[in-house]
């Protein structure tokens, strides 16, 4: 499904990912770890393409197709999704009008028509029980005001709104209190089919307990150091990267 | 250029809508009574790219507990250029105004708001506000905003505010993540932007017909 080989980028001239090597097959979960600016937010945002990033070598494969070419948008139609690790608020701008957009553009990416306005909205009753997200939150605006639980939250609502085939979560488990993440993590886990993909970034063992990975990929310095199994990430726990890198 | 002269009467409410100032100079001369209240709404939505507007409103407050409200808003895009200017004149005490004017503009046009507003030293009371917000869409957009206070009177409340950004890039990159196209994303962006002038009208219909007018200058 994602074929990621050499892949080099950069940000304000400074190299970031200096040569990722990773391939998913549909099905799997990756989990990605490595200590705090190794470059896990920067490979998602490159995968989703932030024009903010500059790839200055490798390429990218999906579905068969070449990712890097493609604008933001049509990676989102085509089915990446990328759970933020900092969700943006956008003043003004409703859920409702937001999320209409979303998927009503990807669905006439697939050449469906457009949900009426109550088919949406039973779309958007039935994704919102998945995570329970309060009825009060997608009558606002778009992540503004909402706390930092509430917006992880909302991420995972959006996912399930879109359905995506390869849904990149970078540290959707940070913010959430106990009970938030157990409700999240069985919602990404009820998305979860033979026919997805998802890569799971995070910084503790406590999420993999509940999305538990096929591959644990240990990201340092811009390159992917180690890759095991989910042991892999119970063995960092216990020796942190400095003891797990000797 | 002609001025257009209006007198409003004590305690006579009045509604004022400029949609079309294109090539020629708008220019208002109006005087309020006591107890009068005039809401101005200003639209600057030419479809023709090359065009020119002028809005001059010269509103003076000549009876106690008038009040006054402009709102205004506008596109321009191509080499359009807007130039509106507000001269609001409180003579006496307890008047009332208040100032909400929005642009965005594109490629390359031009827009300027100069807000001259005027409290007379025995205007006590008054409570005036002017709000200016822009956005640029374009690196090649130019806004040129210039308030302009004088207040004379010592027991007042009066506020103004002017801003000029951008697009929220951000935002338009999280959007287009979920799949929305940048223009699609750009329309809800400033029809958020708008919204405020917008719901002022009190009028679903007319609120509508704008935003599409909005949309169409955008595409
Ligand atoms: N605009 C920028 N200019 C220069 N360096 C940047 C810029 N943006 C990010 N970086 C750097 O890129 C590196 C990688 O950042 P990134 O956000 O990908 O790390 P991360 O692995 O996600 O870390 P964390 O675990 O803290 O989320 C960091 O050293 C960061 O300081
Ligand atoms: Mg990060």
């Amino acid at each position: 499904m994602l074929d990621i080989k050499n892949l080099h980028a950069s940000i304000a001239g400074k190299e970031i990912l200096k040569g990722i090597n990773l391939h998913i097959n549909a099905g799997e979960t990756h989990a990605i770890m490595g200590p705090n600016g190794a470059g896990k937010s920067t490979l998602s945002a490159v995968l989703a393409g932030n024009p903010a990033y500059t790839v200055t070598e490798g390429e990218v494969t999906f579905n068969g197709k070449d990712l890097l070419s493609m604008a933001p948008e049509v990676r989102a139609r085509e089915g990446l999704f990328l759970s933020f690790q900092y969700p943006v608020e956008i003043p003004g701008v409703s859920m409702t009008n937001f999320m209409r957009a979303a998927v009503n553009a990807k669905r006439e990416h697939q050449g469906m028509p457009a949900l009426n306005a109550g088919e949406f909205l039973k779309l958007m009753r039935a994704k919102r029980s998945l995570v329970e997200l309060d009825n009060k939150l997608t009558g606002r605006s778009v992540n503004e005001g909402f706390s930092g639980g509430e917006k992880k939250r909302n991420e995972i609502f959006q996912m399930a709104m879109l359905e995506p085939c390869l849904s990149i979560l970078d540290e959707t488990d940070s913010g959430l209190d106990i009970d938030a993440l157990r409700i999240v993590a069985e919602g990404v886990n009820k998305l979860h089919t033979e026919e997805n993909a998802t890569i799971v970034i995070t910084h503790y063992q406590r999420l993999l307990d509940y999305i538990v990975p096929d591959y644990v990929h240990i990201l340092a310095d811009g390159q992917i150091v180690r890759t095991g199994g989910k042991e892999l990430a119970l063995e960092l726990e216990e020796k942190g990267y400095a003891g797990l890198m000797q | 250029m002609s001025v257009q002269h209006l007198h409003i009467a004590a305690g006579e409410h009045k509604h004022l809508v400029i949609a079309h100032v294109s090539d020629e100079t708008a220019q208002w001369r109006i005087t309020q009574e006591k107890d009068s209240v005039l809401t101005i709404h200003l639209f600057c939505l030419e479809k023709d790219d090359d065009t020119t507007c002028n809005a001059l409103l010269d509103i003076e407050q000549v009876g106690e507990y008038a009040e006054t409200y402009i709102y205004g808003l506008g596109v321009l895009t191509g080499k359009q250029q807007i130039n509106v200017r507000t001269h609001v004149r409180h003579s006496v005490p307890n008047g009332k105004s208040s100032q909400l004017l929005k642009f965005a503009v594109k490629d390359n046009a031009r827009a300027e708001f100069v807000g001259e507003l005027i409290v007379a030293p025995n205007a006590q009371h008054t409570d005036a506000r002017q709000t200016n917000r822009n956005v640029l869409l374009s690196p090649t957009a130019t806004m040129h905003t210039q308030p302009q206070l004088e207040i004379y009177a010592d027991d007042v409340k009066c506020s103004h505010g002017a801003t000029t950004g951008q697009i929220d890039e951000s935002a338009l990159f999280y959007m287009q993540q979920r799949g929305i196209a940048p223009d699609e994303a750009r329309r809800l962006l400033l029809t958020a932007f708008f919204h405020d002038v917008l719901t002022t009208l009190g009028e679903q219909e007319v609120e509508e017909r704008i935003q599409r007018r909005i949309a169409e200058k955008l595409q």
